[in-house]
């Protein structure tokens, strides 16, 4: 918790008129925010000092494979790449369906340090981009919040935002995903705006439109942004906040953005037709109508604008309604009346339950309840309440700004646990005003309370003392004050506040604007205690909870550390072992790493575009051997991977999973039913499951030769012994298995004899419903073997 | 003998036309009854007694020109919220009307309705229900009501729109269609609020602008943002999502309550509510020590409210610590240097 207590002392010496101090002050800051950033960098390394530097889970490994194609083969290589080895025979086109901003910016990175003569692999880049992009953010946090309420609160929320363990979650190494830069480019925005809106520079108004650019790039979260935003601008119209500044810092940004933004491919015209942006654009009308009013006031005199302002009001009002009929015309023609499953979700939380099951299935998709956020933000969640308070002591554009960022998304983040991660940096920067605030009024309190100073100098320390708070609290606009009268719209009350002014210093100087010292010290060492906690919580979850690559999977027993690196071997196996262009089939999780690792054409992977051909290998792997075999022959299939975790107690293996594959087999190919594999409701593969359970694919490829290991064939998953436990195989035959039985890998068997398979197949009853699959099978004239 | 033989089975054939013309006729007199029981009904849901049950279900004959859809309800227990009878029915009708909607030109058949247990307990019987809630088919083809008609999964109830939907399409071969739900305002309700918001909009954008409003008061959005942390804080989202009632009762001593949940994933209402609140008091507390506190001038007072307010967050925040590792089960530990140890 160093860094905090260092940034309190850093406060007072910057608004001092003492320029040595000054100096002083920002160099100081600057080394700070050094090893802030190298903090949030450094936190992040467990993973690799744990496990080694490599990619983790799933969808990393689908960004790291598009990065390798553009440091290969450049960008309009890129732009155009039509990926054949995903969703075979479908295949996909990349290029307009990824947010290219991780990729560009790892590609970039790389670029730049090969032609400075620095060779690292891709892999490296990709595996350190989501903690240097970590360091990037907590740097932006500190920019945001020193706009906000001045460098101590500034250093304060960096601090608190390099360790946060929500973040932490998103961007240790190895983690390289959407939103490892996604976050950096949310605070930046941010910031930018913040800053268009302090300063009404039309140069921060374009940057922060190429902000918005680049968080469009990197992550479908961008409409947070574009909603955020408009939202804050109507709050300060409503509240009077209105001023040029405002219309400075929201015009060019919706009019830019949502140009630059319909230049991403994958955004394209969603910029403008969907629901998401229309907030926007209607706020955007109605700051028009604004700025006309306040227009004409200024031209008219008091009498004459009355007269006027009844005839502006019904006119604007009248194309507001025109406006707004039109949009509600165009959203109502669509049939999701023109939102995403997903941002109705937040809208109308009980939507995903009630009708989109698989949002709803997915775990990221829960509502948190209270435990998660102690785990998430920890003590943040009690400060940020302080902050809060501290950001209407006084209220500025913004502050106010501050208090609708946090109050929407602790909302969003109370629907879906996802959205935590939007939450965390708001939870950072008010935290960090609180922090520092308090940090603030304790030393203040001590420092001119000890003993041994004369009353001479608390007199002097009451002046101080006030003029910091007035500066921070106006910490922006400490130089311009011509901005703060600004700021208020009417010039009544902006008579009141020069006032009001005088009167409180007056009070100050009179009296020490402080608290008793004894209690002061137990209140500063119990917050020091309290940030310490923070950090051995953060310390903790980056170490324990959040830096498993899942790839590489390690154990604790008593014998020692046990490490079960099978994914990569099976992977390893097919990458050498089988032909190039054969395919594998698998369940969906584990396409992006065989076409990442093993360099092979899959059927379906993490990216679930198209239900029906992820249905079509639910039903092959919940159908018998032979049904099966016919499914997986029509899509040209030649190996089938499994993955099984029953030897060594993996949780998350296909069984685990089987009846996902079941329901959304079923949900397309009807003769799937759930209940066939459930005896009384319950999944069970032991001695009471049921026969279509024990004899479909799944529980075959699993299990087979699996009373082999111990002669039993005991589940260590399932903390049972299996049901059926020999039995041989006619359709399939096993080719590897990794060392702790973790993947298996089948090959199916060449198509027997026609006559006799014919012979055998009109004896044989075979089931109706996979027709489809079957005839496209039986039909064919050349089978590949 | 032949004559015999020839009258006979002529007389055979003709009693056979004329049976099966009077079948044929009560046949389609049932279906025109039941067309017009379905349009006199608001939903399409035919409400049946056991006098209707017997003249459409056991008394003609198979294969009936008709199936029935039947959702047994329980008007004594619809006050039971677990039981969810309420909501299920009215769903039940949103399918119906969708489903007579969407097939009002090819006439399917499939007719849906509904049986109340005090008044038709003899078809409670016959169906052989025991629980509630219960959803029936009978088939064309169904001869004993309690063993040929088909039953929903009572698995399948906690997501009943959907559910219902699969069992009519799985099991009769039909499609339900897009759903039709009523909208939760009708047309004429929203033309008059528009019309008022119309007019209220020029007095009230006329207020906001010389800035005389509730929107001025930074206090109101103050306790707002406080309370949208709270609220959120607290998991109330979950409790709203999931359901989660605000406390459970202890199955085996019923006189004691059940206020906190052990295990992650799951919390209850007040569990939640009492963990949102320790969350918002320390902060609070906070901010009333360095905003509030710093401006009195007794110095007595000061420290009085700063030690109450000290106490009360440090048991707060041990509480939460405490709560966490509890629920939870997670052992936060330091990586101290081993030396230490």
């Amino acid at each position: 918790m160093a860094a905090p207590e260092t940034s309190t002392a850093a406060v007072p010496s910057l608004y001092t008129n003492n320029a040595l101090r000054n100096a002083f002050g920002g160099v100081l800051s600057f080394f700070i925010l050094l090893l802030i950033g190298v903090m949030a960098f450094s936190i992040r390394l467990f993973s690799v000092i744990k496990y080694e530097s490599v990619i983790h889970e799933f969808d990393p490994y689908f960004n790291y494979r598009v990065t390798q194609f553009l440091a290969k083969n450049g960008i309009y290589e890129f732009w155009n790449w039509f990926d054949d080895r995903t969703w075979y025979p479908l295949g996909r086109v990349i290029g307009g369906t990824v947010y290219p901003g991780l990729t560009l910016t790892a590609g970039t990175i790389w670029w730049l340090l090969n032609s400075l003569n620095i060779p690292l692999s891709v892999e490296t880049v990709c595996v350190f981009t989501a903690p240097i992009f970590s360091a990037l953010a907590s740097w932006a946090t500190f920019l945001l919040t020193k706009e906000v309420k001045g460098t101590g609160a500034g250093l304060t929320a960096a601090a608190l935002l390099a360790m946060v363990p929500s973040y932490i979650s998103r961007s240790v190494a190895g983690s390289y995903d959407n939103e490892a830069v996604a976050i950096f480019a949310l605070i930046f925005t941010f910031y930018l705006y913040i800053k268009t809106l302090n300063t009404g520079s039309l140069f921060y108004a374009t940057l922060n439109s190429i902000a918005y650019f680049y968080m469009v790039c990197s992550w479908g979260g961008y409409t947070f942004i574009i909603n955020l935003i408009p939202m804050h601008v109507l709050l300060c119209i409503v509240t009077g906040r209105f001023s040029s500044r405002l219309y400075i810092a929201y015009a060019p940004l919706v009019v830019l953005g949502t140009l630059l933004a319909a230049l991403v491919p994958v955004v394209g015209f969603n910029a403008v037709m969907t629901s998401e942006h229309f907030a926007s654009f209607l706020v955007f009308i109605i700051l028009h109508v604004v700025a006309f009013v306040y227009y004409i006031k200024g031209i008219l005199s008091p009498k004459m604008f009355k007269v006027a302002v009844t005839l502006v009001v019904s006119v604007g009002l009248a194309v507001c309604c025109a406006v707004i009929a039109v949009l509600i015309a165009l959203v109502a023609s669509s049939p999701t009346k023109g939102w995403s499953g997903r941002s109705l979700s937040l809208l109308d939380p009980t939507y995903a339950s009630k009708y989109i099951p698989i949002i709803a299935s997915v775990s990221e998709h829960q509502p948190p309840t209270w435990p998660s956020y102690f785990m998430d933000i920890n003590v943040l969640a009690f400060l940020v309440p302080a902050g809060i308070v501290a950001c209407f002591s006084p209220l500025s554009d913004s502050s106010s700004f501050v208090v609708l960022y946090i109050a929407t998304s602790v909302y969003f983040s109370g629907v879906m646990v996802r959205l935590m991660l939007v939450f965390a940096p708001a939870a950072c920067i008010t935290s960090g005003i609180a922090l520092s605030q308090s940090f603030d009024v304790f030393t203040r309190s001590i420092k001119f309370q000890l003993p041994g100073i004369s009353s001479n100098t608390e007199v002097d320390a009451a002046e101080t003392s006030s003029a910091t708070a007035e500066a921070q609290n106006d910490a922006v606009k400490t130089e311009k004050s011509e901005e703060t009268s600004k700021n208020r719209p009417s010039k009544k009350s902006k008579k009141k506040e020069k006032e009001e002014k005088p009167s409180t210093k007056a009070k100050a100087e009179k009296r020490l604007i402080a608290l008793p010292l004894d209690s002061s010290v137990i209140s500063l060492l119990l917050l020091i205690l309290l940030g310490a906690f923070y950090v051995v919580h953060c310390v903790w979850a980056a170490a324990e909870a959040y830096s498993a690559p899942s790839i590489v999977l390690t154990s604790h027993s008593h014998d020692g550390l046990h490490v079960f690196d099978d994914f990569r071997e099976a992977y390893a196996w097919l990458r050498h072992n089988t032909d190039v262009d054969d395919k594998v089939a698998s369940w969906w999780d584990y396409g992006y790493q065989t076409t990442a690792m093993a360099n092979r054409t899959v059927i379906v992977d993490n990216n679930t575009w198209n239900n029906t051909h992820i249905a079509t290998v639910g039903t092959a792997m919940s159908s018998p051997e032979k049904a099966a075999w016919e499914i997986f022959h029509s899509l040209d299939v030649k190996y089938v991977l499994v993955v099984f975790g029953g030897l060594v107690g993996y949780p998350s293996d296909d069984i685990n999973k089987f009846l996902w594959m079941v329901r959304i087999g079923g949900g397309v190919f009807p003769h799937i039913k759930e209940p066939d594999y459930l005896r009384d409701g319950q999944y069970r593969i032991d001695s009471q499951a049921t026969p279509t359970m024990l004899n479909c694919l799944m529980y075959k490829l699993s299990y087979y030769r699996f009373v082999e290991t111990d002669g039993k064939g005991f589940d260590r998953v399932r903390q049972t012994e299996i049901g059926k436990k020999y039995f041989k195989l006619t359709h399939f035959e096993e080719v590897f298995t990794t060392h702790h039985w973790m993947v298996r890998i089948y090959k199916l068997k060449p198509p027997k004899n026609r006559i006799r398979g014919k012979t055998k197949k009109s004896k044989s009853k075979t089931s109706s419903a996979s027709s489809r699959a079957k005839r496209s099978g039986m039909g064919k004239k050349n089978p590949w073997h | 003998m032949g004559n015999f033989f020839i009258l006979s089975s002529s007389i055979v054939i003709s009693l056979f036309f004329v049976i099966s013309k009077a079948e044929s006729e009560s046949e389609s007199e049932l279906l025109a009854d039941l067309f017009a029981l379905q349009s006199h009904s608001k939903s399409g849901v035919i409400h049946l007694d056991d006098r209707s049950v017997a003249r459409f279900l056991t008394s003609p004959k198979t294969p009936r020109p008709y199936s029935l859809l039947v959702f047994f309800d329980a008007v004594q227990l619809r006050d039971k919220p677990d039981l969810r009878l309420r909501e299920l029915s009215q769903e039940f009708a949103v399918i119906a009307s969708s489903f007579i909607a969407n097939h009002n030109s090819t006439n399917p058949k499939l007719f849906f309705c509904d049986i109340e247990f005090r008044e038709s307990q003899t078809s409670f019987s016959l169906f052989d229900v025991v629980s509630l809630p219960s959803i029936y088919l009978v088939g064309r083809s169904a001869k004993s009501l309690k063993d040929d008609s088909e039953r929903m999964e009572q698995a399948d109830f906690t997501r009943f729109t959907e559910s219902v939907v699969d069992f009519i399409e799985s099991r009769t071969k039909l499609t339900v269609g897009p759903l039709h739900r009523p909208p939760l305002i009708s047309r004429t309700q929203m033309g008059i609020i528009f019309g008022i918001l119309l007019i209220w909009s020029p007095l009230a954008a006329k207020k906001v602008l010389s800035g005389e409003t509730w929107v001025h008061n930074p206090r109101v959005w103050l306790s707002g943002a406080i309370f949208i942390y709270f609220f959120s804080v607290s998991g109330t989202m979950h409790t709203v999502i999931r359901r989660m009632p605000m406390f459970l009762m202890d199955r085996e001593d019923p006189n004691r309550l059940i206020f906190f949940y052990r295990g992650t994933g799951v919390q209850l209402g007040l569990e939640g509510f009492a963990a949102g609140f320790l969350y918002t008091i320390v902060g609070l507390l906070l901010a009333f020590v360095t905003h509030v506190l710093v401006n009195v001038k007794d110095p007595k007072a000061q420290r009085v409210a700063m030690l109450v307010s000290v106490l009360v967050s440090f048991w707060a925040v041990r509480q939460v610590i405490f709560l966490d590792n509890w629920k939870t089960g997670y052992a936060i530990h330091g990586f101290w240097p081993s030396s230490w140890n």
